[in-house]
């Protein structure tokens, strides 16, 4: 287990997304076209797909009126506000100001974009510049994500099992085998990406899907915090 | 802490026409208030022992929970002969009081939040227009603002250019003047009284005094909660909630000209329940 | 049809929804439902002593229940909005009807308690209300696995238009959206749809239509 991952255990949480990869979707949940909300720790994202597929990661708030862009529409290569519909560039910085179509927005505009690649089916975004490449989950496919209203120790204690290196914890339901991707929400509740084995059939995956749920309201019930809800 | 000036101003807590003597519990900048109709048919607005201020104006119930230094301000176009007065209704939103009206004094969302009704694209465009803090009354004013619009009322039909001017005469209340169809050379009056009810908690009571003699009351109504509910989810998703008085956190430009004023006249007077004053 | 109709009620919208894109005409009555009060009045309650809306009448037929609606304009003019006939596509379908109950009670509760101050246990509605999208969650997931877009088959239902507009108002009563992938998708999927129409809270695709070029900006 590297310390980075070893202080997110012991902190319940990122302790330094300073240099971390963090899987913050799939991607197949963010097509062409698309946006949609992400988290980083302390850090909402709008995750969103250019219409020739280029993927990135905003922070959620445009600078003009603090409008969360997840809630904005992607045309062609820009990311537009729903509010007034200013646009954003795949490089963060702002294209058009419709209330004044002949302005050439001034430069310093910007969605502020963060670093992002997809690895393995999956959306990764860092908040700096990382040192390494994120974690390759080998053999392995994702089927979904959910969230899990529990702590990482609720989760582990569900699984019988510890979260490793890459941050993936195993579990077995009913005899179906679900690897997750774990990352960090706000407050007492993680992101879980569930994989399966790359030959899965179809099959395989639904099972999968229904053991991440079982899983889910396991954890939830052994969590104190949603006990106490 | 010193005393928030705010206090002292008059703000909507229900509507006239709606009272009953059972009364309804309702809050005013985090004070619990009681509105009921009193023995004499009066309104009345009390806190178990306390009793405020009451003034019943332009068909809702106004006070105020601290001393306030002038009357409720006056909306003389409304009451020509010839008006009716339309009572919208309540719509409570989990934004700042002053996110609320900020969005009221914005016309460069309509092509994308009120999409072929206020606005249209590619008619995007926001002519300059004029701002300015009126001194003797001390009231913010945008006028000769234009802008063309799909369907400007419930009375329209096709697109017309409208003129608008805003008037923000109390910190969480905004009277629009606008074009009126029917009675070209007169000016629809369009308000939003906004009760905070919290720094991050509001109710919205819009009101209109309108000619129209066609329209049902009923088609009025909706119309102008329709407008009000495409509003709600953009307030109910700006971060932060409080609205920024640093001018660091958020851009303006010229279209954005009434907020810059707006935003410069609530810090002069430090009028800042609901706002945030340094960035976080 | 003549549907007694209120612009906020999701509700309504299913009815107004269904018929825009079938190609129905609706002739709208609009009731003062807020602040007035008007479907608890005499002339409504005539209608539907339960005090409730959408009222839709056609000759003399009068139905007071949306699902029930929806049902009777796609028997009229769009019947593969009622699945292939099939067992197994009819009870999918009625499922969902069913289901569409419990997103009025929990979501549409939490929102008229949020929205318009109507009374309410507004935790324990949230609560179900989320639990309820979890759900829909699941399934929707287990349908896209199977590559298949909507709630029943690989087209649009009446299944599909009695859950939307609830789950798309769904953050009207504090309730996020945010947690579901799968929803999102299948959400955009039906604002894609041909004829499609908004209700308040529920913005236009803007990106279904070209930015606008300004001419000069070509030369």
């Amino acid at each position: 287990m590297d310390l980075a991952t070893l202080a997110w255990k012991i902190e319940g949480m990122f302790p330094n997304a300073l240099c971390q990869w963090v899987p913050v979707a799939l991607s197949v949940d963010v097509p062409a076209a698309t946006v949609s909300p992400g988290w980083l720790p302390g850090l909402e994202l709008a995750l969103w797909r250019s219409a020739a597929g280029h993927i990135a990661a905003s922070s959620n708030r445009c600078p003009h009126r603090g409008m969360r862009l997840s809630h904005g529409f992607v045309r062609g290569e820009n990311l537009s506000c729903i509010y007034h519909g200013w646009s954003f560039g795949p490089d963060g910085g702002c294209v058009r100001i419709p209330a004044h179509p002949d302005m050439t927005p001034p430069a310093t505009i910007n969605s502020q974009n963060k670093a992002v690649l997809e690895a393995g089916g999956i959306v990764w975004v860092c908040d700096s510049n990382p040192k390494s490449p994120p974690p390759d989950f080998h053999g392995l496919v994702p089927v979904r994500s959910l969230t899990i209203e529990a702590s990482l120790a609720a989760l582990e204690a569900a699984a019988r099992a510890v979260a490793d290196g890459k941050g993936l914890l195993a579990a077995t339901i009913d005899g179906v085998r679900i690897h997750m991707a774990l990352a960090p929400l706000a407050g007492p509740q993680l992101l879980a990406h569930v994989l399966v084995a790359a030959d899965s059939t179809c099959e395989d995956r639904i099972a999968a899907s229904r053991a991440a749920e079982a899983f889910r309201r396991m954890a939830e019930a052994m969590s104190p915090e949603s006990a106490a809800a | 802490m010193t005393r928030q000036p705010m206090i002292d101003e008059w703000y909507p807590v229900g509507l006239v026409s709606k009272l009953s003597t059972t009364g309804q519990d309702t809050m005013l900048m985090g004070q619990p208030v009681h509105v009921a109709l009193g023995n004499g048919g009066e309104p009345l607005v009390t806190a178990q022992s306390r009793r405020f201020p009451v003034i019943s104006r332009f068909g809702h119930v106004w006070t105020s929970l601290g001393e306030p230094k002038k009357d409720l301000f006056a909306i003389p176009e409304a009451y020509q002969p010839g008006r009716r007065f339309v009572d919208v209704g309540v719509v409570r939103v989990r934004c700042s009081p002053l996110r609320a009206v900020e969005n009221f004094l914005d016309i460069a969302h309509f092509p994308f939040v009120h999409t072929d009704i206020l606005g249209a694209e590619p008619h995007t465009e926001v002519q300059r227009y004029e701002v300015e803090i009126r001194e003797r009354e001390d009231e913010v004013w945008a006028t000769k603002i234009h802008f063309y619009q799909p369907q400007a009322a419930k009375s329209a039909e096709g697109g017309i250019t409208t003129e608008y001017m805003y008037r923000v005469p109390a910190p969480t209340c905004s009277i629009l003047y606008k074009t009126c169809p029917p009675r070209p050379g007169e000016w629809d009056v369009i308000t939003l009284f906004v009760q905070p009810l919290g720094e991050e908690l509001c109710d919205v009571w819009p009101w209109m005094a309108l000619f129209d003699d066609t329209t049902p009351m009923v088609d009025l109504i909706h119309f102008q909660q329709l407008i009000f509910l495409q509003d709600r989810s953009i307030l109910e998703n700006q971060m932060p909630r409080l609205l920024p008085l640093d001018p660091a956190m958020e851009i303006p430009t010229r279209a954005d000209m009434t907020s810059v004023a707006y935003r410069r006249w609530l810090k002069r007077h430090n009028y800042t329940y609901g706002a945030q004053l340094v960035a976080q | 049809m003549k549907l007694y109709d209120y612009v906020l009620s999701p509700s309504c919208y299913k009815i107004r929804l269904l018929a825009a894109l079938v190609g129905v005409e609706l002739t709208l009555r609009p009731v003062d439902f807020h602040p007035g009060g008007e479907h608890r009045g005499p002339e409504l309650l005539a209608l539907n002593p339960a005090g409730a809306i959408p009222i839709l009448e056609d000759d003399d037929v009068l139905l007071t229940e949306s699902s029930a609606m929806l049902v009777y304009i796609a028997s009229r003019a769009a019947p593969e909005w009622l699945g292939d006939g099939s067992a197994r596509e009819g009870a999918r379908i009625q499922q969902w009807l069913s289901f569409s109950h419990r997103l009025t009670a929990t979501l549409g509760s939490a929102r008229l308690h949020e929205m318009l101050l109507r009374p309410g246990d507004i935790r324990g509605l949230q609560s179900a209300g989320k639990q309820a999208l979890r759900e829909l969650e699941a399934a929707l997931t287990e349908q896209r696995l199977s590559d298949v877009e909507f709630l029943v088959c690989d087209h649009p239902t009446i299944a599909d238009i009695a859950c939307f507009p609830y789950v798309a108002l769904a953050p009207d009563g504090g309730i996020s959206l945010e947690p579901y992938p799968s929803i999102r998708l299948w959400q955009r999927a039906i604002r894609a749809l041909q004829h499609f129409i908004e209700m308040p809270g529920i913005h236009r695709l803007h990106e279904l239509r070209p930015a606008p070029v300004r001419p000069e900006q070509g030369a």
